[in-house]
């Protein structure tokens, strides 16, 4: 019997005080003898406890064996298991927000028991049962009194700029992290923003003068001077200020989509009354992905039994309603903004460091509703692609199928001057059953809607 | 053994807009503290009225 060997995590190999790795499918974390005195300072200091208690840090079991093999060794680690994780740049500016804020706090708090974040990036924060968890074991490293932060810079580039471009040009602007995901350099951030922007002295100093500075600065060697710790608590506190103060109020198209579909007679609840219906007999069900998930009320249907389910939208003013909704109520929903005919794609080293969002999602439910005719009609993507993303992302299937004939449908039809004749039910039934089995279909409440639940073949 | 540590650059001038950042945070909070304070017995003053 061939024995499963741990696989390092292709991310993981910046930091050389450890490094995660798979073992069984489970994820752990090795911690390396380099690290071995800031990782006992971490666990002894009553740092770890305090964060763990506090809710912002996730909690980890101590294994005293090499799993590796490595020489490196020191211990190893097994966290909290994650459900999903999810990236910046598909994440509402309040999540963003939220996690600078947490950042801030974590270095805060640390510098309490003499410990200093050592990394700032929104990659190490993950939203793990309705809250934002820290999810770096080996973050934190033992302050030296007259050091300022290392990790200043990141959390500038990775944090402050991209939601300053958000709160000063009230613009979703979470894509441009996909390609800056090492944040936006301040160079370019303050190119973008608005010259209003350098009346706020928290802006102008971290943002707009840290560039000028970085610029004209060069190679040359660094001060030599003492940093103390009044200094470093003022640029923390400046910050959380500046954080604080940023504010996005956004209002996408489909924020009242609800509203107004609740309106066509009885069309939401036979909807909802069905996928209850549907999603009570499926048996081995866990997780599900949402697509098109709007204020989530769908996915509320499986969360309410017990599914943990991936929510994606392409609106920012949709996911940020639901994340807000979601946030401290112990939900199994994770919002998620992605364009469904752009899905984010694996990025990094080798395209392998952050995987693609396929990549990512394997569920047992997907739920696509009333979504089907804005990636046909609405992007003219054949139904044979939309069955073969389908198909990728989960074994179940509950799709909706909007005939052309739909008021919706006519709508976006009515901006095109393409034909689709070939947007028919049949089909649609022709591309999907070349990779799915209908297991039942049925009209929706008096519309010409109609709910299809299929399974892969 | 710090210095390799230190895995993240932390980026040219860092260290030194820090330090010149510090500088003015240090007379701003200086300032706002004051104010704060002046405020907080004002509001006293105004409570017991």
């Amino acid at each position: 019997m061939g024995q499963e060997l741990p696989t390092p995590h292709l991310a993981s190999y910046r930091d050389p005080s450890g490094f995660i790795f798979t073992y069984k499918g489970e994820v752990y974390r090795q911690v390396n003898k380099v690290y071995q005195e800031d990782f006992d300072h971490f666990i002894s200091s009553g740092l770890y406890e305090e964060l763990v208690s506090s809710g912002l840090f996730i909690n980890h079991q101590q294994l005293p064996e090499n799993l590796t093999g490595s020489d490196n060794w020191h211990t190893t680690l097994k966290p909290e298991q994650l459900d999903f994780i999810s990236y910046p740049y598909e994440w509402c500016f309040a999540q963003l927000k939220e996690a600078a804020l947490v950042t801030l706090e974590l270095a805060h708090k640390g510098l309490g028991h003499n410990m200093i974040l050592k990394d700032a990036t929104p990659f190490n924060i993950q939203l793990h049962k309705g809250r934002l968890v820290f999810i770096d074991s080996l973050s934190f490293e033992r302050y030296k009194e007259t050091k300022p932060w290392v990790a200043y810079r990141q959390f500038c580039e990775t944090f402050l700029a991209p939601l300053a471009l958000m709160h000063y040009h009230q613009q979703p602007l979470q894509p441009m992290l996909v390609s800056y995901p090492e944040g936006v350099p301040l160079t370019i951030a303050s190119r973008l923003l608005p010259w209003r922007s350098r009346l706020n002295l928290h802006t102008y100093l971290h943002i707009h003068l840290q560039s000028k500075v970085a610029a004209k600065h060069g190679s040359k060697p660094e001060p030599k001077g003492a940093f103390s710790r009044q200094k470093l608590q003022n640029l923390l506190r400046s910050l959380q200020t500046l954080v604080e103060s940023f504010h996005f109020e956004y209002k996408g198209t489909w924020a009242d989509y609800y509203t107004e579909a609740e309106q066509r007679s009885g069309y939401v609840p036979a909807k909802k009354e069905l996928v209850n219906e549907w999603v009570h007999k499926l048996t081995d069900v866990t997780t599900a992905v949402d697509l098109g998930a709007n204020d989530g009320s769908f996915s509320e249907i499986l969360s309410n039994r017990n599914i943990r389910v991936i929510s994606v939208d392409g609106d920012h003013f949709a996911i940020s309603k639901l994340y807000q909704s979601v946030r401290n109520q112990h939900n199994s929903i994770h919002p998620v903004i992605l364009d469904l005919s752009n899905p984010s794609p694996s990025l990094g080293v080798n395209n392998e460091e952050r995987l693609s969002f396929i990549q990512r999602t394997k569920v047992d439910v997907v739920l696509a509703l009333a979504f089907i005719h804005h990636l046909a009609i609405g992007k003219n993507i054949p139904f044979e692609r939309i069955a073969e993303l389908c198909k990728q992302l989960g074994r179940i299937l509950i799709i909706e199928f909007v005939p052309i004939t739909d008021e919706k449908a006519q709508l976006m039809l009515s901006r095109k001057e393409l034909s689709f004749d070939w947007y028919t039910e049949k089909n649609f039934r022709k591309a999907f059953t070349k990779h799915f089995t209908i297991r039942e279909e049925k009209g929706i409440g008096d519309s010409s809607r109609k709910l299809y639940l299929m399974e892969v073949k | 053994m710090q210095h390799f540590l230190i895995y993240i650059d932390p980026g040219s001038g860092s260290y030194l807009i820090q330090t010149i950042i510090a500088a003015v945070l240090g007379v701003a909070f200086f300032f706002k503290n004051i104010v704060l304070y002046v405020k907080s017995i004002f509001s006293r003053f105004t409570r017991r009225k």
